[in-house]
């Protein structure tokens, strides 16, 4: 059980509030149409299941059901940083 | 045997309390645990032995106990497998042993069998040879454990939640030490010290009657944490009678509390909370939890009154009590000397025996000596002698040589009624464990001693390898000075000197495992699951290397105890076989929990009508009193189908089934999820995530829409319907509301944060009352007199704004029976009011309220899916056959599309939705049932079946592998039936829509 912060609560809640969401970073291809099936495979299916720091995408199911990105260690479970979506572009190299 | 009273015994001889121990009654003292009480009253047989039936008794004081299982309580009360040295005397208490000792065993009969029954024993004997099944309930039986409880548990159970800066787990002299070392050097952390026993002091009570100074300190200390936790509650929070069972990431920590009071647990009715989980977050964790001292090897080492000698200390101390009268001491470290020293003042007999020679004379030996007690060094135990009491014991030389023990000489006999021993300390590092800290063997202490370094979290005192209490107290507070550091506290660290060798474990030596005793029978290192050094032997010659594999060869540390005093003997002993080092061994993992936690503490109060929302319409109270049968759809729950007197289902759903079809049905549909979706691109919206098309819809009208995943797969169907250009309210299936409202707001905020468009969930503020068969329409006329019903004016699939009764209401032309159908919203308070309206009105026409089980039979007439019924998550629109709904020309590629011409979706033999009739239409095939080819093998399965009572036959859908291109075709449908076996039922595979086929009754006949 974590204790997770979110971002737009700004609050650390229990782990229990929350529920993940997958890899981030997954873009929705922008023309499916234009893409081969292995391309459009690599969209759908497969994910890095990274050993290490891994980004990735939770929700405040029980609170303000907003999505937001999770910096979390696959090996520890530490999470090292939590943020709103769109700071992408902003000065952390997300 | 209970001594005469000491002021530093720690139970009240004012107070007697009256207990029952298998069906015979005792007394014992405010104070005493039941195994206290128990040795107090020479009651020592506990339990028999797991595999060989052998009658054991206490080994230990504490949470180590391998033997001494008992139940506790009766009836609601009844809590099986407890440890009799964790359970606190009260009046009134009664226990019985997990195996009676008392009771014939056919076990112990057959003792010369024992040596053909080693590890593996079962396996082999009865696995292998397939005849498991028929034996495994009476194997069982003989377990040594306790029977599971029968009857629901009474009891009432709490979580607690509780953030802090430092926990302390363990509160002997090191949490102590530690726990005011934070307090005394910081203004606001907030700590919280848990110790699994009912007062604080650990293993200090042994030291009281030969020093005064550990008393001193300890009164002291105690009273100074007393004062923190009365003073400044906010800050320091103290859980005795709790054990620390798990540490999980994140220094979350998972505390079992137990409350015994005679009160709360001989009364009828359970008073408070019996037991307590504390959830703990801490930032720093200071772990104090102590070692376990480890048994000596030899033969018989299991007979009743073979305990460990810290033990023997503590029951003498703490409780004034001892099981012998004549006792040897045992062992391969000095903490021998100190057991003797203190049975030796309270005047009982004792020999020491120890496996270390006497080169290196320390000033105790000659101290006892020299009071008259004797002390035979360089020799072991080889054999404990008697049956089931120790009565003897025979020993013989030994000596260290070349790092290899040896016994040699002639046996010399010495009787004896209680032995003691020690083999040294196991730190009890599975706390540390837990949160994935990993162990060293340290060659001094002769011990796996924690990982060193860790972020966040000390070790200190006897888990760290001190000795002395003395050391443990220093070490703490040094500890919890880096801890302090850490927390921004204190910014220069105080360290005390400690004394030199602290950490040897009072002149451990290596472990004591000749060959010549290893090879013997029954030298047991795990006593719960009867595990000898034989097994581990056997398990090496079968071929195992790694301790895990031994472990589980052997089943060594299976049982309640999870090995705590065997584990790592047998981990002595397999590396001495293996003729390889104890550090390149290792130790077995150690996981949660740390010892038993009751079911009931896990649930807490998430039992019952709290393990999951009930959620109910506001029309509920209506189905009731109509003699509603309910069944339960996702949390809500529905009307199933509406029994007349003397009805069955299959009666009341015909009954219902031709009301709709002939006359007037009415059903509430409120449960069904509604979203509302508003914003300038919410038609943008809904034409991203449904596969039809959206952009012309206009305001009055209603659109079924069908949703895939981005695999292609249909997730969900509903009816959306535009109130205007910016707004739409979308309907979802009842189970899949909560999912699909996720999934929505995903897209929203995680791919099109660039929509302008916003969502919220309104199922429950809404009432839906469908009105359905060919007499709605003149229905509705004298519901509603503000809108126009005539056919032309309000067609299928539009919706109106009206006054239904007075109330404001959108009425929705949709039909989920192929009726003629109006579908009222109402504000969902008003609901109820509406629907005994709707009832009333509707009496002329002999309106039947129908649930939902002629809900399903009605749309299965008409060929229409349920999602999640007659679909899996691997079905696509194709599948169903519902290509007709998949928009051509939409610009935006919507949810789902691409993956449609993945050529895998489009193979010939993919499961397809069919209709299927039985040749004999009487014939209804249960759900679930497979269609197979002339081979006999499986080509799909049957997904819905019912009989229709408007056709007068039987119906069903089935996914078919190439299921459309088989319409016509005849298949078998296998059903295994309870008396005749299997039957093939012949059937036509057909169109799944049965009944109006060319779709003539949605306008009714008015």
């Amino acid at each position: 059980m974590l204790l997770i912060h979110c971002p737009y609560c700004k609050e650390s809640r229990d782990q229990s509030e929350f529920s993940p969401a997958g890899e981030a970073f997954i873009a929705r291809p922008k023309s499916p149409e234009g893409i081969s099936d292995e391309e459009w495979a690599d969209y759908v299916f497969y994910r890095t299941n990274h050993k290490g720091n891994h980004w990735e995408q939770w929700v405040h199911t029980n609170g303000c059901r907003k999505y937001f990105l999770v910096e979390r260690s696959t090996i520890s479970h530490q999470i090292l940083q939590v943020a709103p979506f769109g700071a992408r572009n902003s000065e952390t190299e997300l | 045997m209970r001594l005469a009273q000491h002021p530093s015994h720690q139970v009240d001889y004012s107070k007697s309390l009256n207990f029952i121990f298998n069906n015979k009654r005792y007394k014992g003292f405010e104070g005493d645990t039941l195994a206290s009480a128990l040795l107090a009253n020479d009651a020592l047989l506990f339990t028999r032995s797991f595999k060989y039936g052998r009658k054991r008794g206490l080994m230990t004081a504490g949470v180590e106990e391998p033997n001494a299982l008992v139940s506790l309580e009766i009836g609601g009360r009844y809590t099986p497998n407890l440890k009799a040295t964790e359970i606190m005397l009260y009046d009134g208490l009664s226990a019985v042993s997990a195996s009676n000792p008392n009771a014939f065993d056919l076990r112990a009969f057959i003792k010369p069998l024992h040596r053909f029954m080693p590890a593996g024993f079962y396996y082999k004997t009865f696995i292998k040879q397939k005849v498991w099944a028929k034996v495994e309930g009476r194997i069982r039986a003989f377990s040594g454990f306790s029977k599971a409880p029968t009857v629901e548990d009474v009891d009432v159970y709490d979580h607690i939640f509780h953030h802090a800066e430092v926990v302390v787990i363990g509160g002997g002299a090191a949490g102590i030490s530690a726990a005011l070392e934070v307090l005394n050097n910081s203004q606001k952390e907030r700590v919280i010290l848990v110790d699994e026993r009912n007062q604080l002091g650990g293993e200090l009570f042994n030291e009281f009657s030969s020093d005064e100074a550990a008393k001193t300190w300890l009164k002291d200390s105690v009273n100074r944490l007393l004062s923190f936790a009365n003073e400044d509650s906010e800050r320091f929070t103290l859980l005795t009678q709790s054990t620390a069972y798990a540490w999980h990431d994140q220094n979350f920590i998972e505390v079992l509390e137990t409350i015994t009071t005679a009160e709360s647990l001989t009364s009828s009715e359970p008073q408070k909370a019996r037991k307590i989980v504390h959830r703990i977050r801490a930032k720093e964790v200071i772990l104090a939890t102590g070692a376990h001292e480890r048994p000596m090897l030899f033969e018989a080492n299991d007979l009743t009154n073979i305990m460990l000698s810290q033990s023997v200390r503590r029951y003498l101390h703490e409780y004034g009590v001892i099981s012998g009268k004549k006792v040897v001491i045992y062992g391969n470290n000095d903490s021998i000397y100190s057991t003797a020293k203190d049975l030796h003042v309270n005047d009982i007999e004792c020999i020491v025996v120890d496996v270390r020679s006497s080169d290196n004379p320390i000033e105790i030996v000659s101290e006892l000596k020299d009071s008259g007690v004797k002390v035979l060094q360089g020799y072991s135990i080889v054999k404990a002698l008697g049956s089931h009491r120790v009565k003897g014991v025979e020993i013989t030389q030994t000596k260290l040589q070349d790092n290899n023990w040896q016994v040699f000489g002639d046996t010399q006999t010495i009787i004896c009624d209680l032995v003691a021993t020690s083999g040294g300390f196991n730190p009890v590092v599975h706390l540390d464990c837990h949160n994935g800290a990993k162990t060293y063997f340290d060659e001094v202490s002769q011990s796996f001693l924690p990982q060193q370094e860790r972020d966040n979290r000390e070790v200190c005192g006897a888990v760290a390898g001190a000795g002395a209490w003395q050391d443990a107290i220093i070490d703490a507070k040094n500890k919890a000075q880096f801890t302090l550091n850490a927390l921004g506290a204190v910014s220069k660290l105080k360290q005390e000197i400690l004394s030199e060798n602290y950490s040897n474990y009072f002149n451990v030596s290596q472990f004591f495992t000749p060959k010549e005793i290893l090879n013997k029978q029954k030298v047991f290192l795990d006593l719960q699951n009867d595990v000898t050094t034989l097994d581990v032997a056997l398990s090496i010659r079968e071929g195992y290397r790694s301790i895990e594999h031994i472990k589980r060869y052997t089943a060594m540390g299976f049982g309640t105890d999870q090995g705590k005093t065997g584990n790592i003997n047998g981990i002595a002993v397999a590396a001495e076989l293996l003729e390889i080092p104890l550090s390149e061994l290792g130790t077995t993992t150690f996981r949660p929990a740390y010892t038993g936690v009751d079911f009931g503490a896990m649930a807490g109060r998430e039992i019952g009508d709290f393990f999951d929302p009930q959620r109910y319409t506001t029309i509920h109270d209506s189905h009731v009193a109509s003699g509603a049968e309910f069944e339960v759809v996702g949390q809500w729950y529905r009307p199933w189908y509406y029994p007349e007197t003397g009805e069955n289902m299959h009666q009341a759903v015909h009954r219902e089934c031709l009301a709709a079809r002939t006359s007037l049905g009415m059903m509430d549909a409120s449960t069904l999820g509604k979203i509302d979706v508003q914003g300038s691109d919410a038609r943008e919206f809904l034409s991203r995530i449904y596969t039809n098309a959206w952009m012309k819809l206009a305001p009055g009208n209603c659109r079924y829409g069908l949703m895939c995943n981005e695999k292609g797969m249909i997730i969900d169907d509903g009816v959306s319907t535009c109130i205007n250009d910016n707004h739409f309210i979308m309907t979802t299936t009842t189970g899949g509301a909560a999912s699909v409202y996720s999934a929505l707001e995903m897209w929203l905020q995680t791919e099109w944060s660039d929509l302008d468009v916003h969502l919220n969930s309104v199922t429950d503020q809404y009432s839906t009352i469908a009105v359905v068969g060919p007499n709605a329409r003149k229905l509705m006329k004298l519901l509603c007199q503000d809108v126009d019903f005539e056919r032309e004016n309000f067609r299928f699939m539009q919706w109106r704004q009206g006054t239904v009764c007075g109330v404001d209401a959108r009425i929705m032309r949709i039909s989920f029976s192929g009726e003629l159908a109006y579908e009222i919203n109402v504000e969902a308070n008003y609901g109820r009011y509406i629907w005994d309206q709707v009832a009333i009105t509707g009496e002329k026409w002999n309106i039947t309220p129908y649930g939902t089980e002629s809900m399903h039979v009605l749309r299965a007439e008409k060929g229409y899916i349920i999602v999640g019924q007659d679909t899996d998550g691997s079905m696509t629109p194709m599948d169903v056959n519902m290509s007709w709904i998949l928009a051509k020309d939409k610009p935006f590629s919507y949810v789902g599309r691409r993956s449609f011409s993945i050529s895998a979706l489009s193979a010939e033999d993919r499961l397809q939705l069919v209709g299927l009739l039985t040749k004999d239409s009487s014939t209804v095939i249960p759900e679930g049932a497979h269609v197979i080819d002339n081979k006999g093998k499986s080509i799909g399965y049957v997904t819905s079946s019912y009989f229709s009572p408007i056709l007068d036959r039987s119906i069903a859908m089935a996914q078919i592998q190439g299921g459309l291109a088989k319409i016509e075709e005849t298949v078998l449908v296998k059903i295994v039936q309870k008396k005749q076996g299997l039957k093939e039922i012949p059937c036509e595979v057909s169109s799944s829509v049965f009944y109006d086929i060319e779709g003539e009754k949605v306008d009714g006949n008015d």
